[in-house]
């Protein structure tokens, strides 16, 4: 009896937990908690009025309906930001789903929790490009010990490229979480976009082809003078061995032993060798190749902003000159190739069009060369509720849209508390100089940060956000374009840098150094940028403390861009050298042509393909371009001064390690003292940084204010981080892992402002034509290109192109579609063409580019030849 | 090993002032031999550590690989101008700089045999340090900083589990030995092997069960976010999230932890002695007080010092199921990052607390077995 009781037992445990693991976590009602936030009236002892916000949380059932969202909001949609941490995807997607999170901030790329996501009618998502897989190979041919190298051999590198099955790897072993990729160039790219018809001609000619691959690479391996017996390759009366170095944190592991199997099938004696990121380094990049530590490696690159120019990749991936060491040392492109990825690298054209051109080439030699060949670019989802949206950026996600703050909102009501969670929150300290640069805090971070300029997250370029408008100048010959009309271009045969422009600094008298000093000859530059910020900008942009912002602010930003990569400064830092010198290399000179409105020039020997992002952060000197990209007033950042300083704690990691003190926090932690001890001291004796410069632009009526509401700041909230973005820190609980972040009242912008770029206006692509094409006849397919069902604005289109490709799968021809009306464009085969195809099944693709969405759609339709 | 140390007396020492002082001066050379013997016990142990988490020297050349790769993804990913628009020379410099930059700062510059030494020589002074790459969660490189704001939350999740779970199994294991055979004892033989699952396998059960599909309790977390600002409401929510967690230590445990001490109980209560006491007459309760609690107290005590120190290490992936920000996370992380201060900080810790833990047992035994004298027996000849 009591055994028998025993098993039924078990058996229930047993039972009841197969019945829960199999559940589905019911989706939550739709009553929600709201948090309520209060003005309440303070007293305040100084002069700038501190808006002061006391949160009471009451617990309001809310019937949730769609309303009509106001226009006259002003600053972020959202009253409230919880940011905490999960470190689980898994876990995040059931917290979502049943209502506990509205937003998870990572970028997912497994594809069991993505096919949790795709299913589910709780969980909305946003996509991403940015992470990007290829093989490493080890490119010498005879390793030290005298053993072969198959991957020296170009040819046979080549020949790999055709004996990996791409989909299968997209499909089978990324779940569809990735699309195949052949080539250097990003799949959210200008490049990707512009070359779509060239790399879909590249895709074709290296499409998986195992047959084609075992007959090239007999035939160099015999070359070489190794045999096959029983099934295997050797060489010397041994069996060619291939170590692959096979990286096990994520699908690389997988790939891994897929390439370890199909080299195995065709002969090779393959060992694998299975390793973290930080064990296989010394191998792959710190070993000299020719001791053959590796002859293929699972490399993987991510990039988290869209990129405008890729044309560096050539000399990145496949020269030495891509990187000082071993690995890249050991390259050895052709003459041809190494020159052309040099003059890419360099800009050495005189047009786009020759550009387009030399990259078309480059890619050509690029996948003959493969000392590397790219297997896929990953699709990454962040999950969020269905009622919540927002503009992610199509590279970086939601954790790397600069414009989160702005336009993350619930459909269906206006402001509301949203609990955010990320794998990690607080991973370092954040101060506004070289504080934290992980992707979790920067998120954060840009939340409570104004910018001048921001990258259009689905564009790449810079958009105004602080400026009214650019003049960018650029010597003539050099291949820059416009795009957007803010920034205007202009071509100049010189563009002289004016004497008093401010070229250097000199931190003993702690003044700037003139172009007219710093030069000894009347020098030029290469280009000019000329920023003018909005004409109210001083009265209506304030720091979150209440202090008004002013020039102070941005001539002591461009101070702190020389003062502590110089050795006679007290805030001198070693770690900052090596960039500024890289810096100074091109840097000509600052100019401040207006102090209100605030204008300024910028002379450089850099520039960008893109007029517009030739218009950065940095060179407005807007203060929001400090070390890793963090925003601070000058009164915030003179406390942090003192304390360097004085070595009491450091800005940078480095220093901090150098003098065996903290490295400073502007949030938490024990730095706080230290600062706020160093306030007491500038407000005692109300220090005006660099006097000898800022002297001239910042009163001491000012600064006593400036202090005063620091003092006021950190006694409300307990920290000294002051930006001026959407939101501002409310509070931090470092051990908790939470961050809360509330509604900036004072933000200049009104919320609607980003409206545009809630969702990538990614465009939908159909093709419709004639199934039958009868030889010698002239046909016509119809393109529709479609976003939310509705026609795309034909301005809007970059390019609609089509590629032909005959029964033999031969791409026979391209061309451009005919705009017909908005989002109707017609490929017209000419009779003439068609003549030229051989009877059979062929395929029209049509692909479609966005002005506003830098990534090409592809959409095919097979028709019949009689 | 520490009966070893100690013998048994078969008759109570006279009480006399020579034997008195002969009897401190025992123990004051016992303690200072054990001390010294443990003192190189904890040296040798901590400069293993040093040289494992080291692996010998070799996660240098895993660290340099590492600054390579990550200075070089740094500057291939920077989109500012000044960067893009740097020629290929410059580039390389610019990287061999950072590079350098990073290498001085964690020190390989040195051969690792020099550092082994002042790791030692730190830890052994308890001057932990900075960590090389690990922030405390309020971004103090203090490696003190580090463990010691996880301490709290491990205490509490640790504290909680461990203690709740020795009580229950001592008391459940002391009830069964009463009833060897009964219905209960037999399902808790039955139910023992359940305790091969480990604690954060029962802990994704009960999240499912009650986060998910009832929606009782949270997901994970410490406290709710944002944490309560009243104390009171505070520790309400850490009550809260703490009844999964130390539900599944306690479920993992519970079954197999009563088992054993069932059967260790059962085996005194077969000493003759016990016998003698029921033949004599006596109540259960004495029985089980005087004649099976009392000589099984040494082992109990020693059981439960160990409970007590080996909270300091946590359990790395329970804390991550249930997102509980404790030492084992801490600890994980630092040896994901061979952050050797960090670890070598954490081990050095424990090496201390397990060496004063071993030192006071010596003196605890005396005081509640009769038996045991300290430093009594000396050498053997």
């Amino acid at each position: 009896m009591a055994r028998k009781l025993i098993a039924v037992l078990g058996a229930l445990v047993v039972l009841s937990m197969v019945l829960t693991a199999c559940a589905t976590p019911t989706p939550e009602t739709i009553v929600e908690t709201v948090i309520e936030t209060v003005e309440v009236e303070v007293e305040k002892t100084v002069e700038v009025e501190v808006p002061v916000e006391v949160e009471v949380e009451k617990p309001v059932e809310v019937i949730v309906e769609v309303t009509p969202e106001p226009v006259d909001r002003q600053g972020a949609w959202l009253d409230t930001v919880i940011i905490s941490e999960e470190p689980s995807s898994d876990s995040a997607v059931t917290r979502i789903e049943v209502g506990d999170i509205d937003v998870y901030a990572y970028s997912i790329a497994e594809p069991d929790i993505a096919d949790r996501i795709f299913a589910s009618d709780n969980v909305a998502y946003e996509t991403s490009y940015g992470s990007y897989n290829e093989i490493t190979f080890n490119p010498v041919l005879e390793f030290e010990d005298g053993s072969l190298n198959p991957f020296g051999v170009p040819a046979i590198r080549e020949a790999m490229n055709w004996l990996i099955d791409r989909d299968y790897i997209a499909q089978e072993i990324c779940g569809g979480l990735a699309r195949p990729r052949f080539v250097p160039i990003n799949f959210a790219s200008t490049d990707m976009a512009v070359l779509a018809d060239v790399v879909a001609g590249i895709e074709l000619t290296y499409a998986y082809n195992p047959e084609k691959a075992a007959e090239v690479i007999t035939a160099e391996m015999e070359a070489l003078g190794a045999e096959m017996v029983d099934g295997i390759w050797q060489y010397n009366g041994e069996p060619v061995e291939i170590i692959g170095l096979i990286r096990t944190e994520d699908e690389r592991l997988a790939i891994g032993d897929y390439v370890s199997n199909v080299l195995e099938d065709i002969g090779f004696t393959v060992t694998r060798d299975y390793k973290t990121s930080a064990e296989a380094s010394p191998c792959w990049i710190s070993s000299d190749p020719v001791g053959g530590c590796f002859n293929f490696y699972t490399g993987g690159w991510v990039s988290t902003a869209i990129s405008r120019d890729e044309a560096t990749n050539f000399q990145f991936f496949y020269t030495p000159d891509g990187l000082p060491f071993p690995l890249w040392a050991a390259y050895t492109p052709t003459d041809e190739f190494y020159a052309l990825s040099t003059d890419l690298a360099n800009s050495a054209f005189a047009s786009m069009d020759e550009r387009q051109d030399m990259m078309a080439t480059a890619l050509d030699m690029a996948m003959k060369d493969s000392v590397r060949i790219w297997l896929k670019d990953d699709t990454g989802v962040a999950p969020h509720k269905t009622n919540v949206t927002l503009a992610s950026d199509l590279s970086g996600s939601i954790y790397g849209s600069q414009i989160w703050g702005q336009t993350m909102k619930f459909t269906d009501q206006v402001g509301g508390s949203l609990n955010l969670a990320m794998p990690s929150i607080m991973t370092e300290p954040w101060n506004p100089i070289a504080g934290t640069n992980w992707v979790y805090d920067m998120m954060p971070i840009r939340g409570t940060q104004g910018r001048a300029v921001v990258p259009d997250p689905f564009t790449g370029l810079n958009l105004p956000m602080r400026l009214a408008k650019a003049e960018v100048v650029i010597e003539t010959g050099l291949p820059v374009v416009q795009s957007l009309d803010w920034a205007t271009l202009e071509f100049a045969d010189e563009i002289v840098v004016p004497d008093d422009a401010w070229a250097d600094w000199d931190a003993e008298s702690q003044t700037f150094i003139t172009a007219g000093e710093r030069f000894t000859e009347t020098t030029t530059a290469k280009s000019k940028v000329v920023m003018y910020y909005e004409d109210d900008f001083f009265d209506t942009a304030k720091w979150h403390d209440g202090s008004p912002y002013t020039i102070g602010d941005f001539v002591m930003f461009m101070i702190m861009a020389f003062d502590q990569a110089k050795e006679a400064s007290p805030v001198y830092d070693e770690a900052q050298v090596p960039n500024f010198n890289s810096f100074m290399a091109a840097f000509k000179g600052w100019r401040i042509v207006s102090e209100d409105p605030f204008v300024l020039e910028y002379y450089t020997d850099a520039y960008q393909l893109d007029a517009e992002n030739n218009v950065t952060n940095f060179r407005a000197a807007h203060p929001s371009d400090y070390g890793n990209g963090s925003e601070a007033p000058w009164h915030t950042v003179e406390i942090g001064w003192l304390t360097e300083a004085n070595g009491e704690a450091a800005f940078s990691s480095d220093k901090a390690d150098a003098l065996d003190v903290e490295w400073m926090s502007y949030i938490a932690g024990p730095t706080l003292d230290i600062l706020k001890a160093k306030l007491d001291e500038a407000q005692e004796a109300n220090l005006i940084p660099y006097e000898p410069t800022l002297g001239k632009y910042i009163t001491a009526e000012e600064a006593t204010s400036r202090y005063a509401n620091l003092q006021e700041w950190f006694r409300r909230y307990g920290h000294f981080w002051v930006g001026s973005g959407p939101f501002y820190l409310q509070k931090a609980f470092p051990v908790e892992g939470t961050l809360i972040l509330q509604h900036y009242d004072d933000y200049p912008d009104m919320a609607s402002r980003w409206d545009g770029y809630s969702g990538a206006p990614i465009p939908v692509v159909t093709v419709d034509g004639p199934g039958d094409v009868a030889i010698g006849d002239e046909a016509t397919f119809d393109i529709f290109v479609d976003l939310n069902d509705e026609p795309y604005p034909s301005d809007d289109i970059s390019m609609v192109k089509y590629l032909v490709f005959d029964a033999t799968g031969q791409l026979v021809f391209t061309g451009d579609a005919e705009a017909a009306g908005d989002g109707y464009y017609q490929a017209v085969l000419s009779a003439e063409l068609t003549g030229k195809l051989e009877a059979g099944s062929n395929q029209l693709a049509a692909i479609a580019v966005s002005k506003r969405a830098l990534i090409p759609v592809i959409e095919t339709l097979d028709f019949v030849t009689k | 090993m520490n009966d070893a140390a100690l013998d048994e007396v078969k008759a109570a020492p006279t009480k006399k002032p020579a034997a008195a002082l002969s009897a401190v001066n025992r123990i004051l050379r016992y303690s200072l031999v054990r001390i010294v013997m443990l003192f190189i016990t904890v040296v040798i142990v901590i400069y293993l550590c040093v040289l494992v988490a080291n692996m010998g020297g070799y996660v240098d050349e895993i660290r340099r690989g590492s600054i390579r790769e990550e200075v070089s993804v740094a500057i291939f990913a920077d989109q500012s101008p000044d960067i893009k628009g740097l020629t290929s020379a410059q580039k390389k410099e610019l990287i061999e700089g950072r590079v350098a930059l990073e290498v001085k700062r964690l020190g390989l510059d040195k051969p690792f045999i020099i550092r082994s030494f002042i790791f030692l020589k730190d830890a052994m002074t308890l001057n932990l340090g900075f960590a090389e790459q690990m922030v405390s969660d309020s971004g103090s490189k203090s490696v003190k900083l580090i463990l010691l704001e996880r301490l709290p939350p491990t205490l509490v999740l640790w504290g909680a589990a461990n203690l709740l779970l020795f009580f229950l199994t001592l008391f459940i294991g002391l009830y069964l030995s009463r009833r060897y055979g009964s219905l209960l004892d037999r399902i808790t033989l039955a139910l023992a092997p359940t305790s091969s699952a480990p604690g954060w396998f029962y802990g994704l059960f009960l999240i499912l069960i009650f986060a998910a599909v009832l929606k009782v309790l949270p997901f994970g977390g410490m406290v709710d976010a944002p944490p309560p600002e009243s104390k009171l409401m505070y520790a309400l929510s850490l009550g809260k999230h703490l009844i999964l967690p130390v539900s599944a230590v306690i479920i993992a445990n519970v079954f197999l932890g009563a088992y054993n001490q069932r059967t260790f109980f059962l085996i005194y209560s077969q000493e003759d002695y016990v016998e003698m006491a029921k033949a004599k007459g006596l109540t259960d309760r004495e029985i089980e007080r005087k004649y099976v609690l009392r000589p099984t107290l040494p082992t109990i005590i020693t059981q439960f010092a160990l409970t007590i120190i080996t909270l300091w290490t946590g359990a790395p992936i329970l804390e991550t199921i249930f997102n509980w920000p404790g030492l084992g996370r801490a600890l994980y992380r630092a040896i994901g990052l061979y952050d050797t201060p960090v670890i070598v900080g954490s081990q050095v810790i424990y090496a201390y607390l397990l060496a004063f833990t071993v030192f006071l047992l010596d003196f605890i035994y005396a005081l509640v077995d009769p038996r045991v004298r300290v430093g009594a027996g000396g050498r053997k000849a």
